[in-house]
């Protein structure tokens, strides 16, 4: 055993070692065509050490030529892989020199085979055996054959293809290892040419030591390739830790999509569907094939088409937005649903994330609650009309009396021998004025039965009271009721609707009225106030009776009646009446006795 | 000359007065409208037989207010209550109070003409009654005083016999005395004399 023996041994070994671990890689992996280059490149290069091991050791010439053909073989696939690793691990170099480098060197193996057995030389004089790092190796002196420069042009033009990959690597990304691979696979290449030049032309007795360089490349490659297998792992770990975390996120998501209490949804920009909970499934009645293909809108009525598409570009400029609609089932029923939905980022994609909770119970209980309260309104108005009816009865027969003796009256001037046309004129024209009159009581009555808008007039305050106190005289005299009327003779008229404003009036002197019967010794007295207050005119009824019995509040309470025989509807009535004048109806506790109840109307300048 | 009957309409609302007006002048009847109580009781009283057709709802004085206003005055007139509503307490009164008829708003015609006629048939007793208590009231006025007492007590029911031990006579001047105020008050028989002591409320 000598050195020699040793180092391209181990050069081969190792180099062999190398393309196994890059071979299976590659076996695995067959995208990495960098592996199997490198295999490829290992391999050879194994077999030219060999080779090399082999030449160093023959005497006879015959067997010399034999195995620098097999030598050369081995270094046409060298190159060809060496330029194949660069091709593919840097991915830079110019294509026009990969093909000429391997042009060159497929060009230096035809010749070798041409003009064999010695390329190199164009004549061998003699094998010779040197030393050589203390053991004796057969060495050929002859002389040089000028085709042998096809082989050195070829390693030159390797060494240029890898400076300019190299470089334009090092320009395009930051790959360190790769320039690292680049730059000693240049000097290799440079320092193998130089020795070949120099043994080849006699400067040096050396036997061929070309594997010893290729092994160099094949080293520091290897060394980043495992480099970059190591990085590979580590990603690959993260990327383990990375999926079991994202498996617990989506587990959690998961679950928290089907606990939600409602349908939670993901939609793109465009009402998409991207992502749905089982709830959204059982709501809808649609699968979740058929889900995937549909769009937002298609979940709503097409009456509400519009307002959730507006909801919906609301939420995407502002942040964020709640909708109210009527989701449309499969099979054609709908639900009332809230949505609340968040513009999200999904991928860089805006998308719309929220959940829709069914409403459709509660609204049910709202509108019930809200006809039921409508039936009570209804109750009320028809039950104070009632209650009202004995002064509006007046307020209709007045005019239908009227109508009918003149009717009658005409009937009986139509009898006479020449009746009076004048009369008759004027007989009918009364009927008439009549007619409206009472069409107009009936139109008022109706809009309050109807709770529709006041029909306003002008009036004045004093023909209110006038009006309200002549239809409370029985009760006021019968009860012996002091009244006093305090407001002054100037107060503006105001607009208002005339017939319910004087049922006010009276229901508020009668509640006096009657909450002054137990006043015993106390003499009953019911003040009457009018007070210009601005923009407002103020009526106030103040008595001195029991004042306001179960609080201040309660008493405009629908149903709520301190009287025996009250409904308990009168006040609720006059609150609705004036709240519709756009005005304000309240009480309050006299310091010594009774309530006060006042309310205000609007005053609307006369030039308005 | 006999007065003529009279219906006098009083009720608050100008244009239903013009037509009950022109209703009651079509048929015959002599009118007079006021617009309102006061206004009535303001005016000269009516002496004649006539009848007033009254609205019972109206500001400041009621219909059932003049009633009684009128009943203290022993008017002759005789009452219709017109009304805007059927309140049955307050017809219950007038009615009670000595009103003809209490009708409801509106009223027909045939209705309200029927029951003038009544009124005015009433009225008129109550102003033949009224003349008849006058006439009797001037017979009585012209008794002596003696005779008087005499009637008073005859009408009391005492026997002549205890008329005299009460005045202090004997039985015979009683008789005579009788038999004076009989002629004076141009009765016939003691029950019609007990009748008319009845009427002018001697007992």
């Amino acid at each position: 055993m000598n050195w020699v023996t040793i180092i391209w041994s181990m050069t081969a070994a190792a180099s062999l070692t190398l393309a196994g671990v890059h071979g299976s890689l590659w076996l695995r992996q067959r995208s990495q065509m960098s592996s199997l280059m490198f295999c490829i490149m290992a391999t050879a290069t194994a077999g030219m050490a060999g080779c090399e091991l082999w030449a160093m050791n023959l005497t006879d010439m015959e067997s010399y030529a034999y195995a620098l053909q097999w030598y050369n073989l081995m270094r046409w696939l060298v190159t060809l892989a060496l330029v194949g690793f660069i091709h593919y691990y840097l991915g830079s170099g110019r294509s026009w020199l990969e093909w000429t480098v391997c042009g060159l060197r497929t060009l230096s193996l035809l010749v070798n085979f041409v003009f064999s057995p010695f390329v190199y030389y164009t004549s061998i004089e003699e094998l010779v055996r040197i030393r050589f790092i203390g053991a004796e190796v057969t060495v050929v002196e002859g002389i040089p054959n000028p085709l042998s420069i096809i082989g050195q042009v070829s390693l030159l033009v390797l060494a240029a293809y890898l400076v300019d990959a190299t470089w334009r690597s090092s320009h395009r990304e930051h790959r360190p290892g790769a320039i690292r691979v680049g730059l000693s696979a240049v000097f290799f290449v440079i320092a193998l040419s130089l020795q070949m030049m120099f043994a080849l032309w006699g400067f040096i007795d050396m036997p061929i030591v070309a594997s010893l360089f290729f092994a160099g490349i094949i080293v520091v490659m290897g060394f980043e390739l495992s480099q970059d297998m190591l990085r590979a792992a580590k990603l690959a770990e993260d990327l383990k830790t990375r999926e079991i975390e994202l498996r617990m996120e989506r587990g959690l998501m998961d679950a928290m999509f089907e606990s939600a209490p409602g349908m939670l949804y993901l939609q793109t920009r465009q009402g998409q569907m991207v992502r749905w909970n089982s709830q959204h499934e059982r709501v809808t009645g649609y699968s979740n094939s058929e889900t995937a293909k549909m769009n937002a809108l298609d979940f709503c009525t097409e009456a509400e088409r519009d307002i959730l598409n507006q909801a919906r570009e609301h939420a995407f400029t502002n942040g964020g937005n709640e909708v109210e609609f009527d989701m449309a089932r499969r099979d054609g029923s709908t639900a009332r649903h809230f949505f609340r939905m968040v513009p999200v980022k999904v991928a860089e994609e805006p998308h719309l994330v929220g959940i829709g909770i069914d409403v459709s119970s509660q609204r049910a209980l709202a509108t019930e609650t809200e006809r039921e309260r409508e039936r009570m309104a209804h109750i009320a108005r028809v039950a104070s009309v009632s209650e009202l009816s004995s002064s509006l009865a007046h307020e209709i027969n007045q005019p239908l009396a009227i109508i009918l003796s003149n009717a009658q009256a005409a009937q009986r001037l139509m009898a006479h021998e020449k009746p009076d046309f004048v009369e008759l004129r004027e007989i009918l024209e009364d009927i008439v004025t009549a007619d409206i009159r009472a069409a107009d009581v009936i139109k008022r009555l109706r809009s309050i039965l109807r709770q529709g808008k006041p029909v306003l007039e002008s009036v004045s305050p004093h023909s209110l009271f006038d009006q309200a106190l002549r239809m409370a005289q029985p009760d006021l005299r019968s009860a012996s009721i002091e009244v006093l009327r305090k407001h002054s003779k100037k107060l503006p008229i105001i607009q208002a609707d005339k017939i319910p404003i004087e049922q006010v009036l009276l229901n508020l002197i009668k509640n006096a009225c009657e909450a002054m019967e137990g006043n015993g010794s106390r003499a009953k007295s019911l003040s009457l106030m009018c007070i210009n207050e601005g923009i407002w005119l103020r009526f106030s009824i103040k008595d001195n009776g029991h004042g306001l019995r179960g609080g201040e509040q309660k008493i405009f309470e629908a149903f709520h009646t301190t009287k025996p025989n009250g409904l308990g509807l009168g006040l609720t009535i006059c609150q609705t009446i004036i709240n519709a004048h756009g005005g304000k109806l309240w009480a309050e506790a006299n310091k010594s006795h009774g309530a006060t109840f006042h309310f205000q109307l609007p005053i609307v300048p006369e030039n308005l | 000359m006999k007065k003529p009957e009279m219906v006098f309409l009083v009720d608050d609302e100008p244009a239903l007065l013009k037509a009950l007006t022109r209703l009651l002048k079509a048929e015959g009847f002599a009118v007079q409208a006021f617009d309102s109580a006061k206004k009535f009781l303001a005016a000269p009283r009516y002496e004649g037989s006539g009848c007033i057709v009254l609205d019972q709802c109206m500001p400041e004085m009621s219909g059932i207010e003049l009633q009684q206003e009128l009943a203290q005055e022993n008017s002759a007139l005789a009452l219709i209550f017109i009304t805007g509503n059927g309140d049955i307490p307050m017809s219950v009164r007038a009615i009670k109070a000595g009103a003809v008829d209490f009708l409801i708003k509106p009223v027909n015609d045939k209705e309200l003409l029927q029951v003038i006629r009544t009124a005015l048939e009433k009225s008129r007793s109550m102003l033949e009654a009224k003349a008849e208590l006058a006439e009797l009231q001037q017979r009585h006025s012209a008794l002596s005083t003696r005779e008087k007492e005499v009637l008073f007590l005859v009408a009391k029911g005492l026997p002549n016999k205890q008329i005299a031990a009460l005045l202090g006579v004997v039985e015979q001047t009683i008789k005579v005395h009788r038999g004076r105020v009989m002629s004076k008050m141009e009765v016939d028989s003691l029950a019609q004399l007990v009748l008319v002591a009845e009427r002018l409320k001697l007992k």
